[in-house]
C-alpha cells in the first residue's frame, strides 16, 4: 500500500537507506544524552580517573620510611644514616634492637631497616672490611627493588669515599682516579615524569573500556526492554541496526577523548602533545570503531546489563594486561608475548605514545596502524557475524 | 486480659480505613476502606496502577504508607515492630511468575527452604508437603528445578511456599496474571479447597474482571480509589442493565446508530454488543431492535451483563473516561466500496514447522486469513503462538513449510514482507527514553517515509491515539493505555497491509482495552487492514472474526467464535450453572456420581450437559441425598473461556493417555 516497489530506482533506494541510517543514529544520540548515569560515568572517567591515575599512581620511590639500628653511635654511622633522606627516603628515627626493626617491617609501618654494626667507624679507619645490613619490605617488588638499589648506591658511595679518605686522596685528588662518570639523558619524557606515562596509558585504557562497553550496553538495553523485536520486524538489516550504534558511540568516545586530552593531559599535566593530533584522532577513531565489534559480540552472548558488565571485564582485563601498558613485551614469557601481538590495545598504545610523546608520524607508525586495522577488522567482522547469526 | 473472653461476632481479620500512599508526587492510593472477615476470600480487582500492590504490601508490613489505619489480625500496623509481630501469621505471594522462588532449586528444595525459614518442625513439614504436593498434582515433579516449570506450575509452587507454615491470612498479589485459562481455573480450584480446609482468610488481587465470581466479596479499584465493593452480584446490581448482542448488515451503519444512542457499544468480530440500562431483557431487546429499523438484523439476543460492563458504567457515572469517544473521533463515511474483496488472502500458512533442536515448537500449522479480517490465535503458554508469529513476521525461518504474507513469499521475499506489515508486541516495545514525537519520527524514518508523508502520518497517529498534548512527553511517563495506543500508532505509521498484535492488551485497564479494540475494528473494517492477534483474555477472543486454537504446536480448532461454541455444545452439551450454599461439598458429590466434568466457579458449579433438564433433575437428587441444598440450576451461554478450557483439557487428557501408552 505504501508503494514499496521491489524495482525502485537505485537513487530512491539509496535515499531510503540513508534516511534509515540517519534516524537510527539520531535515536542513539538522543538515548545516550538522556542516560544521565552513563554520561556522568563517562565524564568522571575521562577527567577524574585520568587525573587520579596521572597524579596518584607513581612507580617512583618516594619517602620510603626507614628506621636505623645504630650499634656504633659514631660520626661515621651518623653520616651514613643521614644520607638516607628525601625525596627517596624518610628517616623515622633509631630503634634499640634489630628485632624491633623486623617487627616494624612485619607490621608494614616501616619499609626499610638499616643495621649498622658496632665498631663500624673503627673498622673503616683501620681498613678492616665491615658490613651494614639493609632489610627491605619488598611486598611491592618494584619499590622494594628501587629501595634496595638506591640503598646500595648510597652505601657504595659512602664506602668509596671512606676508602679514598684512607688513601689520602680526599677532595680534589679524586679527579685523577679512574672512575667512570655515569650520566644519562632521558628522551621523550626528559624529567621522567610518571604522570605523563600514567595519564596517557589510563586514557587509552578508558577509551578501550568504553569502546567495548557502550555499544554492548546499547544493544543489550534493546534486548532487555524488548525494543529489538520491533526493529527485527522492520525492514532494517542487522547492519542498519548495529552500525548507527557504533557510529554514535564512537563519536561520543572521541568527544570524551578530546576532553581528557586537552583538559587533563595538556591542562593539568602539561604533556607536550608532540605529534599530529589529526593523526591521533584518526587512529583513535579507527581503534574505537573496530573494537566496538567486541562490544557487539558481547551483546550477542549477554542477556542483561549485568552480564555485559561482566563480559566486558573478562575481555578488558587481559587486554590491558597484554597491552604493554604495565610490562613491555620483551619482559614477558614468549607465549604471552605471542598473545600480546593479538591485543589491539598493544598497537594502539604504541601508536598513541608514538604520536603524543615522540611526535612520530605515519612513516614510523604504519605497522602499528596496519595491525589495528587487521585485528580490528577481525573483531568487527566477528561481532557482525554473531549479530546477524543470532537472528537466523 | 485472660478473662475477657466475651464471644464477639469475630473481629475482622483485616481492617483498613482512609489508606493513602504516594510515591513522590504520584498518589498511588487515595483513600481505601475495607474490612475482611475470617474465612473470606476477598478480591481486589483493578487494572495495573490501580493501587492493589501498594495496599497488599502495606498489609503484609513490607511497605510504609502515608495516612490511614491498617489493622491485621487485630494488630495495628504502624511501625516496623508492630508489623514484625504478625509476620509469622501471614503468608505473602508477591506479583510476578515465581518471583519469590529460587529458579535453580527444585520444587522440594524450594518448599523445604521456606518451611525452615518459618521454623516448621521437620515432621509436620513432611506431612504438609506431601499433602500440598498431592493436591496441586506437583508431586511427580518434586525434583524438577523451578525454572523448568510452566507458569501455572510456578504459581502453584508459590502458593505452597506461602502456605507451608499454615498462616491465618494469605495475601496473593495477582497470582493468575500471565497464566493461561486452564491453569488459572486449576489454581482457583486448589486455592478454594486449601482455604476451606485450613480455615484461612485470603486477600487476592487480579486484573481480570471475569475472575470476580471466584471471590466472596470484592473491591473494584480504579486509580487508587474504590469504585465499588461488596458481593459480585451486589456490584452487578449497582447498574441494572442488559447486554444485547446482534449481527447486522451493514455493520458499520448499525454501529454508528448504536453509538449515537448508547454510551457502551462494542463491535466484536461480526457481532455488535450494546449495554442497555434496562434490567428487563425483552424490553431492552425491543428497544435496540427499534433503533435498528431498516437494517438487516440477525441473531439478536439479550443476556445478563458482564462485570466489565458494570465497571465501565460505574466509571462513566463518575465521569472518569468511561464514555470517552473512541478512536478517530470523526464518524466514518460508510464507503462500502473501500472495503477490499474478502477473497484476497492476506496470510497463508502452509504446513509450517519449526524445530528448536529436538523440540518441535510448531508442528504443521496451516491457516488462511482473508484480507480485512481480524484473526485470533489462541493457546496456552508454550503452545507455539509466538513462534508462529515470529515466522510470519520474518524474525525466524521455518524449518519446513511455506507461506505468503501480504502477497509476498515468506521464504524468498522476507524484506518485502517486513515493509508491508506492522507489529506490536505485548511488552511496550517503543523507546521509553524518547518522546512521543521522537518515537513516531524514528519509525517513520525506519519505514522510509518522506518528510511530507511523515508529517501527515504523525498527525493521523496523534489524533487516532488521542495523544494531543503529549507530543513532547517521554513515553515512559505515559499511562499504560495511552502507551499501547502509541505503540499501535507506530506499528501503523507506514500503512501496513497486515498488522500483528501479540497480546496487545495485557496490563491495560478495561476502558483502554475497549478503546484499543475499537481502533482495531475500525482498521479492519474501514481500511481493510488484516489483523492477526493473540490474547490471554478469553473474553477478547470474541472480538475476532475467526479463531485458531493452538495446542502443543498444532492448530487443533479453526473456526469463528460462535462456531467454536456451537461445536462444543454439540459435542459436550450446554453449560449448566448450579448455585448452592456448599459448592465444594456439592462438587465432591457430583464428581463421585457421574459428573466428572464439574468444576467450582466461585460460589457456583459449572458443568457441561447434553440434556440440561434431565441432568438438573438428577443433580437435584444427588445433592439432596448428600444433604446439600441446590438453590438453582440454569443453563448459561458458553463463554470463549469455557470453550478454551474444554478443548485444552480434552487434548491434555488425550496426550496423557498417549504418553501412558508410550511408557507402557
Amino acid at each position: 500500500m505504501n508503494g514499496e516497489q521491489p524495482n525502485r530506482p537505485f537513487v530512491a533506494r539509496a535515499a531510503v537507506w540513508y534516511r534509515r541510517m540517519q534516524v537510527m543514529t539520531v535515536k542513539e544520540f538522543l538515548q545516550l544524552f538522556r542516560d544521565t548515569v552513563v554520561l556522568g560515568f563517562m565524564v568522571y572517567v575521562f577527567t577524574m580517573d585520568v587525573y587520579l591515575a596521572g597524579s596518584g599512581v607513581s612507580l617512583e620511590l618516594k619517602n620510603a620510611t626507614t628506621v636505623v639500628h645504630d650499634a656504633d653511635q659514631s660520626a661515621s654511622s651518623r653520616e651514613l644514616m643521614y644520607r638516607f633522606r628525601p625525596p627517596y627516603f624518610k628517616l623515622d628515627g633509631e630503634i634499640a634492637h634489630l628485632e624491633q626493626g623486623v617487627r616494624l617491617l612485619d607490621q608494614g609501618e616501616e619499609m626499610l631497616a638499616l643495621y649498622i654494626p658496632p665498631h663500624f667507624q673503627e673498622d673503616l679507619r683501620n681498613g678492616k672490611p665491615t658490613a651494614v645490613q639493609l632489610q627491605v619490605d619488598s611486598t611491592n617488588s618494584v619499590l622494594g627493588l628501587l629501595a634496595a638499589g638506591y640503598g646500595a648506591r648510597i652505601v657504595g658511595q659512602f664506602g668509596l669515599e671512606a676508602a679514598l679518605l684512607r688513601l689520602g686522596v680526599a677532595g680534589d685528588g679524586q679527579e685523577n682516579l679512574p672512575i667512570i662518570q655515569d650520566d644519562h639523558r632521558a628522551w621523550f619524557n626528559p624529567n621522567q615524569n610518571d604522570a605523563w606515562f600514567m595519564s596517557i596509558s589510563e586514557l587509552l585504557t578508558d577509551i578501550t573500556l568504553f569502546a567495548i562497553f557502550l555499544p554492548g550496553a546499547a544493544m543489550v538495553r534493546e534486548k532487555e526492554r524488548g525494543t529489538v523485536e520491533q526493529l527485527l520486524v522492520s525492514p532494517l538489516s542487522p547492519f542498519q541496526i548495529m552500525f548507527p550504534k557504533i557510529l554514535a558511540m564512537t563519536a561520543v568516545i572521541l568527544v570524551g577523548t578530546a576532553l581528557s586530552l586537552f583538559a587533563v593531559l595538556e591542562g593539568v599535566f602539561h604533556v607536550p602533545l608532540q605529534g599530529s593530533l589529526t593523526l591521533f584522532f584518526a587512529v583513535t577513531t579507527l581503534y574505537v570503531f573496530t573494537t566496538a565489534g567486541l562490544g557487539m559480540f558481547i551483546a550477542t552472548l549477554a542477556r542483561n546489563m549485568a552480564q555485559v558488565g561482566m563480559l566486558t571485564v573478562l575481555i578488558f582485563l587481559p587486554m590491558i594486561f597484554l597491552s604493554g601498558a604495565w610490562t613491555p613485551p620483551e619482559a614477558m614469557t614468549y607465549w604471552m608475548r605471542g598473545l600480546m601481538y593479538i591485543s589491539p590495545l598493544h598497537y594502539f598504545l604504541d601508536a598513541s605514545f608514538g604520536i603524543l610523546l615522540k611526535g612520530a608520524g605515519l612513516k614510523n607508525l604504519w605497522d602499528s596502524i596496519l595491525a589495528i586495522v587487521l585485528i580490528g577488522s577481525i573483531n568487527f567482522g566477528l561481532g557482525m557475524w554473531r549479530f546477524r547469526r543470532q537472528f537466523q | 486480659m485472660g478473662h475477657t473472653t466475651l464471644v464477639e461476632p469475630s473481629p475482622p481479620v483485616i481492617r483498613v480505613a482512609g489508606f493513602h500512599k504516594s510515591y513522590g508526587k504520584i498518589q498511588a492510593v487515595r483513600g481505601i476502606d475495607l474490612e475482611i472477615n475470617r474465612g473470606e476470600i476477598y478480591g481486589l480487582i483493578g487494572p495495573d496502577g490501580a493501587g492493589k500492590s501498594s495496599l497488599m504490601k502495606a498489609l503484609a508490613g513490607v511497605l510504609t504508607f502515608d495516612t490511614g489505619v491498617v489493622e491485621v489480625l487485630g494488630q495495628k500496623i504502624d511501625s516496623e515492630r508492630s508489623a514484625e509481630q504478625i509476620k509469622g501469621r501471614l503468608g505473602l505471594m508477591p506479583q510476578g511468575l515465581g518471583l519469590n522462588l529460587y529458579p535453580e532449586l527444585s520444587i522440594q528444595e524450594n518448599i523445604d527452604f521456606f518451611a525452615r525459614l518459618r521454623l516448621v518442625p521437620e515432621k509436620e513439614l513432611a506431612q504438609r508437603k506431601q499433602r500440598l504436593l498431592e493436591m496441586t498434582r506437583l508431586d511427580r515433579f518434586r525434583d524438577r528445578p523451578m525454572k523448568q516449570l510452566s507458569g501455572g506450575m510456578k504459581q502453584k509452587l508459590g502458593l505452597i511456599c506461602s502456605l507451608i507454615h499454615e498462616p491465618e491470612l494469605v495475601i496473593l498479589d495477582e497470582p493468575t496474571t500471565g497464566v493461561d485459562p486452564v491453569s488459572r481455573r486449576d489454581f482457583w480450584g486448589i486455592l478454594a479447597e486449601l482455604l476451606r480446609e485450613q480455615g484461612m482468610t485470603a486477600l487476592v488481587s487480579t486484573a481480570y474482571l471475569d475472575e470476580a465470581d471466584r471471590f466472596h466479596r470484592v473491591s473494584l479499584l480504579h486509580e487508587g480509589e474504590v469504585l465499588a465493593k461488596g458481593r459480585p452480584d451486589e456490584i452487578r446490581a449497582l447498574v441494572p442493565g442488559t447486554l444485547v448482542s446482534f449481527h447486522a448488515e451493514p455493520q458499520l451503519a448499525a454501529l454508528s446508530r448504536m453509538k449515537a444512542r448508547y454510551p457502551q457499544v462494542l463491535a466484536r468480530g461480526p457481532e455488535i454488543t450494546v449495554f442497555v440500562e434496562q434490567a428487563d431483557r425483552p424490553a431492552a431487546l425491543h428497544e435496540v431492535e427499534n433503533a435498528l429499523k431498516g437494517l438487516r438484523v440477525e441473531r439478536a439476543d439479550a443476556v445478563a451483563p458482564e462485570l466489565e460492563d458494570v465497571f465501565i458504567a460505574l466509571l462513566r457515572r463518575l465521569g472518569t473516561g468511561g464514555g470517552e469517544k473512541a478512536g478517530a473521533a470523526k464518524d466514518p463515511d460508510f464507503n462500502q466500496a473501500a472495503r477490499p474483496a474478502k477473497d484476497v488472502l492476506a496470510i497463508e500458512a502452509d504446513q509450517l514447522v519449526r524445530d528448536f533442536g529436538a523440540f518441535r515448537a510448531v508442528d504443521r500449522v496451516s491457516f488462511r486469513v482473508p484480507q480485512g479480517e481480524i484473526f485470533g490465535l489462541l493457546g496456552a503458554n508454550g503452545a507455539g503462538k509466538t513462534t508462529v508469529i515470529k515466522m510470519l513476521t520474518g524474525i525466524i525461518r521455518p524449518s519446513t513449510g511455506a507461506g505468503r504474507v501480504a502477497g509476498a513469499d515468506m521464504l524468498q521475499a522476507g524484506q518485502a514482507i517486513k515493509e508491508r506489515i506492522g507489529y506490536m508486541s505485548q511488552a511496550f516495545s517503543l523507546y521509553q527514553d524518547l518522546t512521543v514525537l521522537e518515537n513516531i519520527r524514528l519509525y517513520a524514518g525506519i519505514y522510509g517515509l518522506s518528510k511530507t508523508e511523515t508529517r501527515a502520518r504523525t498527525g493521523w497517529i496523534i489524533e487516532m491515539a488521542g495523544l494531543a498534548g503529549f507530543e513532547s512527553t517521554l513515553s515512559a511517563s505515559l499511562p499504560m493505555g495511552i502507551r499501547q495506543r502509541l505503540a499501535l500508532g507506530c506499528a501503523l505509521v507506514h500503512r501496513p497491509q497486515v498488522l500483528f498484535l501479540d497480546e496487545p492488551t495485557s496490563g491495560v485497564d478495561p476502558v483502554g482495552r475497549r478503546r484499543l479494540w475499537e481502533t482495531i475494528f475500525r482498521l479492519s473494517r474501514e481500511e481493510g487492514v488484516t489483523i492477526l492477534v493473540t490474547t490471554h483474555y478469553m473474553s477478547e477472543a470474541e472480538h475476532c472474526d475467526h479463531l485458531a486454537l493452538m495446542f502443543a504446536g498444532r492448530v487443533v480448532a479453526d473456526a469463528s467464535p460462535s462456531e467454536m461454541k456451537q461445536q462444543v455444545e454439540i459435542e459436550a452439551g450446554r453449560l449448566l450453572e448450579l448455585e448452592t450454599g456448599q459448592p465444594l461439598q456439592a462438587l465432591q458429590a457430583l464428581l463421585q456420581n457421574g459428573f466428572p466434568g464439574a468444576a467450582v466457579y466461585g460460589k457456583t458449579i459449572h458443568l457441561l450437559s447434553r440434556n440440561p433438564e434431565a441432568d438438573a433433575a438428577q443433580i437435584h437428587a444427588i445433592l439432596t441425598a448428600a444433604g446439600i441444598g441446590l438453590d438453582s440450576a440454569v443453563p448459561r451461554p458458553l463463554s470463549m473461556e469455557d470453550v478454551f478450557v474444554y478443548r485444552v483439557m480434552a487434548l491434555e487428557q488425550l496426550q496423557r493417555q498417549e504418553d501412558g501408552k508410550v511408557t507402557l
